[in-house]
């Protein structure tokens, strides 16, 4: 008698399942893909900021020997995308970013197609352009789009409670202004896709979008194909973290080229080209005004943001939705407002990036919460203590926290860290040019999708075939965070099958179920429902069947080590490859194939902002040593604790892997990255003036798991992708006014910008 | 175009001849010419380190390396470090310890460990660092990195002894 | 787009400058300069590329009588590894050691980091705290001719240098310092090397009597060259140690640099960067003198 113990996957360490390949140099890339007969697609972009074009000549790129088709505005539709349908892939009248796309060349090789773009030639009749938001808001502000005179596309506003009252009832009243500065991905794969034309006028784009069904639908009116003729197959990507939400001009440019040229074409970005015409974090001018009682009870907040959209309308604009979430809801906040005016600008255009606004919205409610604690003599844990959420608390805003672990990762992270005593040691008083700082931080994140669509769901298929094999076919894409390996190990789980025994279908719309993209920290809650749901469809059929053939109640069986077992001895009744190839062959003609569309428990919010946007929301507070020289400004991260409420723990070294990387996205934020912007201009599109962090500079990182099983969670797990990159800037900015008593309101913690700070604030500036 | 020159080289133990313009890149010659696309091109500046690759056992960025360099002499790649036995103990270090996510940087790195190791096989973890200070990495925050290449150097370490 | 027409890798230093001398030339060494300049259209490739990889005599570091003699393709990575330096030259490996990232000095070449004359420039800052001089050598026609130069005047501003048409840097060669000689290197950044200069600063000279004498001072990414201190060296040369000394150093230092504002700093905080740098190297090696 063979006897199968049960054993779980779940919060095992289990490598990635793509991780192999990626190893050994097998995966191949957008960058890496050659298709027959494929054109190498380049993009001219202006020179101007804000300009008229008068005439585009390229008659010379199109006599050059080698170059099949050069396109402007005048060879297309001119439809506009983007989420605010202000932007035409190639510009055709006037240009309002650097970055803007006025021709595109196919040609028989990259360089002969960069060689073309020195062919063209444009001129200009350059328009007075504005590089603040400020500026564009004056009256008699040159205006970037006729549809808004006053170069406002958005405004929101969110309140609850009474104000007045709130700040009536306040003891200690505290007002900011907050800036935030331009960051970008940086993926390591730069930009890029391949559009290809069959000869019935069918469309296939590979492409690296984060939402290949939104996708079709967006690119079509501006391609002109009708999305059933559209198929989107999606290679590995090479980093995603938001920045493939939206679709950006060169897409359909390349898929014009392929239409001209009757010939696949690639477009893949230079490095430069993507630090110049890839989205931006969305850099925000924030003012809060907060008030607590004196025993550091809340009373209000009202924050008023003003946020540079740059040229044109991608998803950056929409940050304020996430924003809000961290106002209203992070702590108990009775009297609550919130105004968020986008405002049109020459300067490059942000898109989404992980966090979503949150990042920022976090900096400035952290940073007041430090304020509040110090003006009413608390320390700064204990009046976070005192005002954050708890389990089953629905805020005002209309989030219900049905599993809330603030307090717990507040608690965790500050024994871990030592941080009470630490923070009062620091600022008893140190001497000499080095000071030790420690800050905290906490975060409200979305972690059961966001509800922002008619549906927040996710579709699986899965079959099994008659050597007990699982195939799951899912929506939901694979950008390098793992879902596929979690996928797997949902399935697994319930099918009792080994892992080696999935294999996860993920990457073309012709295949896989529909599925909303990969953002808002949705995909393993809920692509992981969706497929853990198949799989149970799937594990009912073959008990039922396994009950009838060994005239047992399914209901004793289990499903283990690709067998069907006793439930309650473990011993192996039946292979379950050999059950499945019953139903095939025996007469009775059946597949083990089943279906499942996951939508979770969430609402779209109201009118007013409100509702219940997520099925579970994710939780964490990360505690940030650090040492400034207070000569130079160089902040150097000792050490970061980290405590999250994860749900609960599915892959502990792929979970692991999202806090680290985004703690250390969060230190890049800080103190590292700077996309410097002069009058519309990127003057540091190269990694040598852009830092990322490297390997030196990483410091200690301790993370805890708090596992407070969501009760929608897929085995009680929570989303957390974007989560450990949100409290990291603050944390910091509060472990620097621990170390130095000055407030830093203004990011990055770069070491000039550090010394400049310190100085004007020596000379008496608050 | 520029004049081209006949060059030959040892690529990943096998003999290789052929004729690149004498202007063109080493990564664009594995790449684009010998059609080895394991090894990425991310800057081109030297910066990111996603374009290492090992010649006479020296790690190189080979977007900076000059084509016509690679004469007479040895190259390996990312495609070379695989044995009929099965990928390296880095190669599985970094699998089973989650250094890889988006995976676009790991063929450099995986490079860089590797020479890291040969160079010295008693590697610490500071030295790690320091070594790996020329690749860029977006999705891991390094941590994942620097275990798998310090598992490395336990595995190693135990082989030796056994 | 430039193309290059000759191409020669020859095995001589003398065919080697007959080529360069012959139609305008690009000399190649590491190409870790070259490529991007090319790449980005800032340097344009001249008609004829001239290889120096092959050529052995341009290799190795070597005694070369009561000094040192650095072949111009010696790479950063056989600096750093060098015993002899690292015993009697420790500021050039110190500056190795700051030098990019491990392919990076396994490919760079010291000729190459010359030759590039960037202000920012991380080997050339130790070597003029050496005093180094240079050997360039160029075909006259007949014959091979060599010259020297001190190192101080070869730069002439940003990527120019009194390099003649066809003329290459075959060596490099500095006096090896006396046992008292004691010197320094600090480059300023947030990495420990990946990182251009935002400024650097290396002083070194012979300790007597709790002073530094034959002191020299050389600064990076504060002027169009690397520069040489001379009045920020008076201030220090025969002075004892000490915040006195320190002070009149770190005023002089302020007031001969001729910074810049730009990406990587403002000229304001170049200024401040020269100052806490110089007043702590000077305050290390007053305090390690005791």
């Amino acid at each position: 008698m063979t006897v199968i113990p049960k054993e779980t996957l779940i919060g095992r360490r289990i490598p990635k399942l793509d991780a192999p390949a990626k190893t050994t140099g097998e995966t191949r890339y957008i960058n890496d893909l050659a298709l027959p007969g494929m054109l190498h697609g380049k993009i001219l972009r202006t020179d101007r900021v804000h300009a008229r074009i008068v005439r585009i000549d390229t008659s010379a790129a199109r006599a050059l020997p080698g170059v099949h088709a050069v396109i402007t505005a005048a060879d297309t539709p001119g439809v506009p995308l983007g989420h605010g349908r202000d932007n035409p892939p190639l510009k055709g009248d006037r240009v309002r970013t650097i970055r803007d796309e006025i021709a595109a060349v196919a040609a028989d090789t990259e360089a002969i197609a960069a060689e073309a773009l020195r062919l063209i030639r444009v001129e200009y009749e350059d328009l007075p352009a504005v590089f603040s938001v400020h500026e564009a808001l004056r009256p008699g502000a040159p205006v970037l789009h006729d549809r808004h005179p006053d170069n406002i596309p958005f405004t929101f506003d969110y309140s609850h409670g009474d104000l007045a009252a709130g700040e009536q009832a306040s003891d200690v009243v505290i007002e900011d202004t907050f800036k935030l500065h331009y960051v970008t991905h940086c993926c390591m794969g730069v930009s890029g896709v391949i559009a290809t034309f069959d000869t019935t006028g069918q469309l296939t784009i590979y492409s690296q979008t984060q939402i290949p069904f939104l996708y079709k639908r967006d690119i079509a009116p501006v391609i002109g194909v009708p999305p059933d003729r559209i198929r989107v197959i999606q290679p590995p990507l090479g980093g995603g973290f938001g920045s493939k939400l939206d679709i950006y001009p060169f897409e359909p440019i390349c898929v014009f080229l392929a239409r001209v040229t009757q010939r696949p074409v690639r477009i893949l970005f230079t490095r430069e080209e993507e630090f110049i015409a890839s989205p931006t974090r969305q850099p925000v001018e924030f003012t809060l005004r907060s008030g607590v009682k004196k025993d550091g009870t809340l009373m209000f907040r009202d924050a008023r943001t003003l946020h540079d959209n740059g040229g044109y309308t991608s998803w950056g604009a929409t940050t304020p939705f996430v924003m809000m979430q961290t106002i209203s809801s992070l702590y108990r906040v009775p009297h609550c407002r919130y105004h968020t005016t986008v405002v049109y600008t020459n300067n490059p255009y942000a898109g989404s990036f992980r966090g979503y606004g949150n990042l920022q919205a976090t900096f400035a409610v952290e940073s007041h919460m430090d304020r509040l604690a110090e003006a009413v003599g608390m320390d700064p844990l204990a009046l976070r203590l005192k005002n954050a959420q708890a389990p089953g608390e629905t805020t005002p805003q209309g989030m219900h926290f049905i599993t809330c672990g603030l307090r717990d990762c507040l608690q965790t992270a500050a024994e871990r860290s030592d941080f009470v005593k630490k923070h009062a040691t620091n600022r008893a008083g140190q001497t000499g040019p080095i000071r030790r700082g420690i800050g905290i931080a906490s975060l409200v994140h979305v972690g059961g999708g966001a509800n922002i669509y008619r549906t927040d769901g996710c579709g699986t298929i899965l079959k099994l075939d008659d050597f007990a094999q699982a195939t799951v076919l899912t929506g939901a894409s694979e950008i390098g965070q793992g879902s596929e390996t979690v996928i797997a190990q949902f399935v697994a789980e319930e099918l009792g099958l080994p892992l080696t025994s999935i294999q996860v279908v993920n990457n073309d719309t012709e295949i896989t179920p529909w599925d909303v993209g990969v953002h808002a920290s949705r995909t393993t809650f809920i692509a992981g429902n969706s497929a853990l749901r198949a799989a149970r469809k799937a594990r009912t059929k073959l008990l039922a069947a396994a009950g009838q053939q060994l005239g047992a109640d399914p209901a004793t069986l289990d499903l283990r080590g690709g067998h069907v077992v006793d439930a309650t001895s473990g011993e192996a009744r039946l292979e379950i490859g050999k059950l499945i190839r019953s139903l095939h062959f025996a007469g009775k003609h059946e597949v083990v194939m089943t279906t499942e569309y996951y939508e979770p428990p969430s609402v779209m919010q109201d009118r007013e902002f409100k509702g219940n946007v997520s099925a579970t929301y994710a939780f964490g507070t990360q505690a940030i040593e650090l040492e400034v020289d207070t000569e130079t400004g160089v902040v150097r991260i000792q050490k970061v604790t980290a405590a999250h409420d994860v749900g609960r723990v599915i892959n502990r070294l792929g979970i692991e892997g999202q806090i680290e990387g985004g703690v250390v996205m969060g230190i890049g934020y800080a103190t590292t990255e700077d996309l410097m912007v002069s009058e519309g201009r990127v003057l540091n599109p190269c990694f040598r003036d852009y830092k990322l962090v490297t390997a030196p500079e990483v410091p200690e990182i301790d993370t805890t798991f708090l596992e407070t099983l969501d009760p929608h969670g897929p085995a009680g797990a929570k989303g957390v992708g974007e989560a450990p990159a949100i409290p990291t800037a603050v944390a910091i900015a509060n472990a620097l006014y621990n170390a130095t008593g000055v407030r830093f309101r203004e990011l990055p913690f770069t070491p000039e910008k550090v010394l400049r700070r310190l100085r004007e604030a020596a000379e008496g500036k608050p | 175009m520029s004049i081209t020159k006949a060059i030959s080289f040892t690529l990943n133990g096998q003999a290789t001849r052929i004729e690149v313009p004498v202007d063109m890149d080493a990564l664009t010659m594995i790449r684009d010419v010998l059609k080895l696309t394991g090894t990425k091109l991310g800057c081109g500046e030297g910066e990111c380190g996603a374009c290492t690759i090992l010649v006479d056992g020296t790690a190189v960025n080979s977007c900076l390396m000059f084509a016509v360099d690679c004469d007479g002499r040895e190259l390996t790649t990312i495609e070379g470090l695989a044995t009929p036995a099965g990928r390296s103990v880095l190669q599985r270090a970094f699998v089973e310890h989650g250094a890889v996510q988006c995976g676009f940087c790991t063929p450099g790195l995986v490079m860089q460990g590797t020479y890291l190791l040969r160079q010295n096989p008693g590697l610490t973890v500071a030295d790690i660092r320091r070594g790996i200070e020329g690749n860029l990495c977006r999705c891991t925050g390094y941590q994942k990195v620097i275990e798998a290449i310090a598992a490395a150097v336990h595995e190693i370490e135990k082989g030796d002894r056994a | 787009m430039a193309r290059v027409e000759h191409y020669a890798a020859p095995r001589g230093l003398k065919e080697a400058a007959r080529r360069a001398a012959e139609r305008p030339a690009t000399v190649l060494a590491g190409g870790t300069d070259l490529m991007p300049q090319i790449r980005s259209g800032k340097r344009a490739l001249a008609p004829s590329l001239v290889n120096l990889r092959r050529i052995a005599v341009l290799r190795g570091i070597r005694r070369d009588g009561d000094g040192v003699r650095l072949g111009a393709l010696t790479t950063v990575t056989e600096i750093l590894g060098h015993p002899l330096l690292r015993q009697r030259a420790a500021v050039l490996v110190e500056a190795a050691d700051h030098f990019a990232s491990v392919q990076l000095r396994n490919m760079a070449t010291v000729g190459g980091n010359l030759c590039n004359a960037s202000p920012a420039g991380d080997l050339i800052i130790p070597l003029l705290v050496l005093g180094a001089r240079l050997e360039l050598v160029s075909w006259t026609g007949t014959e091979l001719a060599t010259r020297e130069l001190p190192l101080e005047d070869f730069f002439v501003g940003p990527g120019t240098t009194r390099l003649g048409p066809g003329e290459i840097l075959a060596a490099i060669r500095f006096p090896l310092p006396p046992p008292d000689f004691v010197a320094r290197f600090r480059k300023f950044g947030t990495r420990p090397a990946l990182d251009i200069s935002v400024v650097s600063v290396g002083i070194g000279g012979r300790r007597r009597n709790g002073t530094l004498e034959q002191v020299r001072v050389a600064f990076g990414a504060v002027a169009p060259v690397p520069l040489c201190g001379r009045r920020t060296a008076a201030a220090i040369d025969g002075h004892p140690l000490g915040p006195d000394t320190t002070a009149a150093a770190v005023s002089a230092a302020a007031a001969e640099i001729r910074p810049i504002s730009d990406v990587r700093a403002s000229a304001w905080y170049r200024t401040e960067l020269i100052q806490i740098l110089t007043a702590r190297l000077l305050r290390d090696v007053h305090h390690e003198g005791h």
